[in-house]
């Protein structure tokens, strides 16, 4: 799904260049639920941006779902991204001035949903996410944990091919936290890829896969052995 | 502290030099408006403040009906008054109008202008300031004042007292010097006493309303008792002689011709509410300076609501050094001295600014107004500081109350930058600026129209090619063969200026395209009374100016009766007269029997704000005393031989009929145009304020959207990560403007419907207000707000996502 090689990224000001990514090669395939671990700057979130059609690169390939994204236009890279890829922030990125419905809706109107249709996937997730009564309410009116389970509503309205996660559980208490990552899990279950950034060893041991950073530069892979199937049973 | 404070604004005005350019620019544009307003506001006051008898002297005007209210009163009420109207001080009568002449002093022969005829004792009603000689019998028998400035042109260094003068076939002795200190409604040059004479002449008619009488009453309460004394004279003297010619009783008559009646203006009000504009200096023309006022105190509101909306915007950019103020022990009260510290400061830029850009487009704006304004003057500096309060106050206080009031932790954690505060009275003030800006595109559209009208409204005659020569026609009425001799001197005139190359035909009538005729006479027609204005004419006037008949004929050489009685009415005096069918009736006019031959089709001889009057067109001949009225001649010319004919007439003109005064014309067209000089100039005043107005609002719009899509956008970043097209972006961006644009809109429409139709008011012949102007309006508007919002909000899609999503 995911296909990166030799990909580099520099950051450049007018003193420094600061090599952000350096010949970083990774892949990920479809069902996948994989975690980036690495100290702060060690270019883990510039790697997810780039995953995320957010940032650009500097050399190197990016394929996903076997199409070559380095080169793409802005409006080109904007179609994909809004088909194909649902983001979770740290700090959950909602609209303060919409509505939880509003927040969850965007997306399907920025892919031309009908309203009628529209109104039956928020709905629809919103119970799946256990948020229906909170539709109305505005994203400042709701706990932390609430808030990113509006913002995982909004990353999944769209049934994406991938979904990224920037340090979900890094504004939340462990409870909170908890709950985030299990839903997560719940979603890896059901089919979906998931690409995470986290400090945390234990949101780490949710995935698959955690991939270590260090520098810029792939540390090392690790396949974790926590079974999926139990944590399905324990939700 | 201050130091502090002034590092900050320091800092502040180096890392937004843009904003506070825009800022300062638009307050001092806005004080410059007011500045403008104030210098003219305060010459018009400034007329008759000086003289210590303001509120003890009366400007007599006479409404006589029918719409004739003139500043001039009869010569027969001086022998009366005395005793009659205790209440009067002392009267002064003058002839009411500038004269001008020659004036020779030894070899010196030059052209002096505001030359008054006044009585004896004008000096006490007008105490210039007296710098030689003696004011109380300065114009006793053949003696002149004059003033510094001719005293000057004639004598230079000399003592002018008892200096002899030739003006108009007389010697004068200059009894005295003056000197006018302020603006006066009369100003003259020179001061003569020849008025006396005519008083005497006049002093049993009292149907002859040439004269200005000036009034000092003992006390200013009693001007209305005096008042209906001098009205009580009129009925008495006038209305009931003329009534028992008329064999009816004074109440009949007065029902149908009503007596005359007086109006008493004080002296301190003259100058911009009197009813006529018959005092010498003129009238201040009041709806102007007040349409002046007004606008710029809009235009001042506008620029102060742009201040506040970017002081508030910006200031939650400085939320965090206000928090750590607070942390660090700063009142709310301190806060608030700050913001204000910065907005004096801002204010005293802005001020300066203004006055850079008064005194640079002054000597525009004098011309514009005809003055000689000069930024100068206790006054004017008091009302400086008190604009500069003001300012303060209104643009200072709201910012720096707002600014400390923000919560200092919530400052402080951040995330401020999205704060609601203060949102809807940026909007609101949004709203009012568009509303003002409405009014002005909308408002210069409509006095456009108007003045666009006038130019190219048919006239009812052709003067693209007449020439209108000044004649200045001297005579010598002592001389029994006068009216031949004027009539003879017009004639051969008239036949030496056809024979220059170039001139096709040569005419005059007693009358101007842009002036109308200053002599009329009113007649009864079947119990109707018309006062229609008396225009002799030569023969082929009316046809040399393409004027049409509609009904008889034009008069002609080839009728012998042409010169006798015939006469022809204008549509106008037809209608009022209720004629159907009016050739060959019969008009008896001042004594004599004139017999209609022809209706003229109406034409404008005065400015498109009147109605065109009844009109009465005879032969010089037919009444031989008119060719005194004749000041114009007109000429035909070819415009291919334009150059040689002009210089050609000139000479002819210098060397043979008037070697003293300027020789001068123009074309009738031309001169015509000048009757709404006024309004061109209103509306090129409207044009160049509406400029202001756009650049000052469009400023406001830019800054404030800039800082509005700064606050949102994070807001932008998340949606552009959802998949937002730049398209949908810059509509979701725009759209709140596009609505605050149309509120605006609205706001303005019933104002300036209002106030533009109370305009066009000023005009007999005016537009309709149609929806053009609002439609145009509106479109111009919704543009220029569409292209600095969407030019704004592009900006704001192109931008790196990431730098919003993650630091927060």
């Amino acid at each position: 799904m995911i296909n990166i090689q030799n990909l580099s990224k520099i950051f450049s000001t007018e003193e420094i260049e600061t090599k952000a990514l350096n010949n970083v090669s990774l892949q990920i395939q479809q069902g996948e639920f994989v975690t980036i671990m690495g100290a702060s700057g060690c270019g883990k979130s510039t790697l997810l941006n780039i995953v995320g059609l957010l940032d650009n690169v500097s050399s190197g390939s990016y394929k996903l779902l076997d199409r070559e994204i380095n080169g793409l236009s802005e409006a080109e890279k904007s179609k994909i991204r809004k088909q194909n890829i649902g983001f979770v922030f740290q700090n959950f990125n909602l609209i303060d001035e919409l509505s939880v419905y509003d927040n969850i809706e965007l997306p399907l109107i920025y892919n031309n949903v009908p309203a009628s249709e529209r109104k039956k996937k928020v709905e629809a997730i919103a119970e799946r996410l256990a948020i229906s009564h909170r539709l109305k309410h505005y994203p400042q009116q709701l706990s932390g944990g609430q808030q990113q389970r509006v913002a995982v509503a909004r990353a999944l309205i769209n049934d994406p091919k991938i979904i990224l996660a920037d340090e979900p559980t890094g504004n939340l208490d462990s409870k909170n936290g908890n709950e985030v990552m299990e839903l997560l899990t719940d979603l890896h279950a059901n089919g979906a890829t998931i690409l995470m950034v986290t400090h945390s060893d234990y949101d780490a041991s949710f995935s698959q896969k955690t991939i270590f950073m260090k520098d810029g530069m792939v540390l090392t892979e690790k396949q974790n052995s926590r079974n999926v199937d139990v944590l399905v049973s324990n939700s | 502290m201050l130091k502090n404070w002034i590092k900050i604004f320091l800092y502040q005005l180096k890392n937004n030099k843009f904003f506070t350019a825009l800022n300062v620019l638009g307050l001092s544009l806005g004080i410059a408006g007011l500045v403008f307003a104030i210098l003219y506001w305060n010459d018009e006051q400034s007329y008759n403040a000086w003289n210590p008898n303001k509120e003890k002297v009366f400007y007599t005007v006479t409404n006589l009906g029918e719409g004739n209210i003139w500043g001039s009163s009869s010569a027969a009420l001086a022998p009366k008054l005395p005793t009659a109207v205790p209440e009067i001080e002392s009267f002064c009568y003058t002839n009411g109008w500038y004269d001008n002449g020659i004036f020779k002093y030894k070899e010196k022969k030059q052209l002096v202008e505001k030359v008054m005829s006044a009585q004896q004792n004008f000096f006490s009603f007008f105490p210039f300031t007296i710098l030689r000689g003696n004011a109380a019998t300065a114009l006793q028998n053949d003696g002149m004042a004059v003033s510094e400035s001719v005293a000057k042109q004639f004598f230079g260094t000399e003592d002018p007292v008892n200096k002899q003068v030739f003006y108009k076939k007389k010697y004068y002795t200059v009894k005295c010097v003056y000197k006018i200190e302020g603006r006066s409604s009369y100003e003259p040059a020179v001061i003569v006493n020849d008025v006396e004479t005519y008083l005497k002449e006049n002093q049993d008619k009292w149907g002859n309303f040439s004269y200005s009488l000036l009034l000092k009453l003992k006390n200013p309460a009693d001007a209305d008792i005096a008042r209906q004394k001098i009205d009580k004279l009129y009925f008495d003297y006038r209305t009931v002689p003329s009534a028992k010619e008329s064999g009816m009783t004074p109440q009949e008559y007065e029902k149908k011709y009503e007596s005359a009646h007086v109006i008493l203006e004080p002296l301190k009000s003259l100058r911009l509410h009197s009813v006529v504009e018959d005092a010498p200096e003129g009238r201040g023309n009041l709806q102007f300076l007040t349409i002046m006022v007004v606008l710029s105190l809009l235009i001042l509101i506008l620029s102060i609501v742009n201040y506040i909306n970017l002081a508030t915007a910006g200031a939650i950019k400085r939320a965090k050094e206000v928090g750590v103020r607070k942390i660090l022990g700063a009142g709310k009260a301190n806060i608030i001295r700050q913001f204000v510290f910065e907005t004096v400061i801002t204010t005293l830029f802005a001020i300066l600014l203004s006055l850079v850009i008064v005194e640079l487009s002054l000597p525009y704006y004098n011309d514009f107004l005809y003055k000689e304004l000069v930024i100068y003057g206790g006054q004017f500096y008091l009302q400086l500081i008190l604009i500069f309060i003001v300012v303060v106050i209104a643009a200072g206080i709201f910012p720096a109350v707002y600014v400390s009031n923000f919560e200092t932790l919530k400052v402080l954690k951040g995330n401020f930058g999205r704060s609601k505060s203060g949102i809807w009275l940026r909007n609101a003030m949004l709203i009012l600026q568009f509303a003002i800006a409405s009014f002005f595109i909308v408002g210069s559209y409509i006095v456009y129209q108007q003045v666009d009208y006038m130019a190219t409204k048919d006239l009812g005659f052709s003067g693209s090619q007449v020439i209108d020569i000044t004649y200045n026609n001297s005579y010598d009425r002592e001389d029994e063969n006068s009216e031949k001799i004027t009539l003879q001197k017009f004639y051969s005139i008239k036949d030496r200026l056809s024979k220059i190359k170039g001139i096709k035909e040569v005419s005059a009538g007693t009358f101007a395209f842009g002036g109308g005729s200053i002599n009329t006479s009113g007649f009864i027609y079947k119990d109707i009374f018309v006062q229609p204005q008396n225009m002799a004419v030569d023969f082929n006037m009316l046809e040399m100016m393409k004027i049409k008949i509609t009904q008889g004929r034009g008069l002609s050489e080839k009728f012998a009766s042409d010169t006798i009685e015939s006469a022809l009415l204008n549509e106008t005096a037809v209608r009022m007269i209720k004629e159907k069918d009016p050739i060959g009736k019969t008009i008896e006019w001042n004594d004599k029997k004139l017999k209609v031959v022809g209706v003229v089709a109406d034409f404008h001889n005065k400015g498109l704000n009147q109605d065109i009057p009844p009109m009465i067109f005879f032969h010089f001949k037919t009444v031989p005393w008119m060719i005194y009225n004749v000041h114009n001649i007109f000429a035909t010319v070819d415009p291919k031989e334009l150059e040689t004919t002009l210089p050609e007439i000139e000479k002819y003109w210098v060397s043979e009929i008037d070697p003293d005064y300027p020789f001068s014309y123009d074309f009738v067209d031309k001169r015509f145009a000048r009757t709404y000089e006024s309004y061109a100039k209103q509306r090129n005043l409207f044009s160049l304020l509406n400029l202001v107005v756009i650049t000052i609002a469009l400023f406001g719009l830019f800054a404030l959207a800039s800082y509005s899509i700064q606050r949102r956008m994070k807001e932008i970043a998340i949606r552009k990560t959802l998949g937002a097209e730049t398209q949908t972006l810059l509509k979701e961006l725009s759209k709140q403007y596009i609505v605050f644009c149309v509120i605006g809109f609205v706001i303005a429409l019933f104002p300036a419907y209002m106030l533009l139709d109370k305009w066009l008011d000023n005009f007999a012949f005016r537009i309709s207000i149609s929806p053009i102007p609002f439609i145009v309006g509106f479109i111009v508007l919704m543009l220029l707000t569409l292209i600095v919002v969407l030019s704004k909000a592009f900006q704001a899609t192109r931008v790196n996502v990431l730098k919003y999503l993650k630091y927060e």
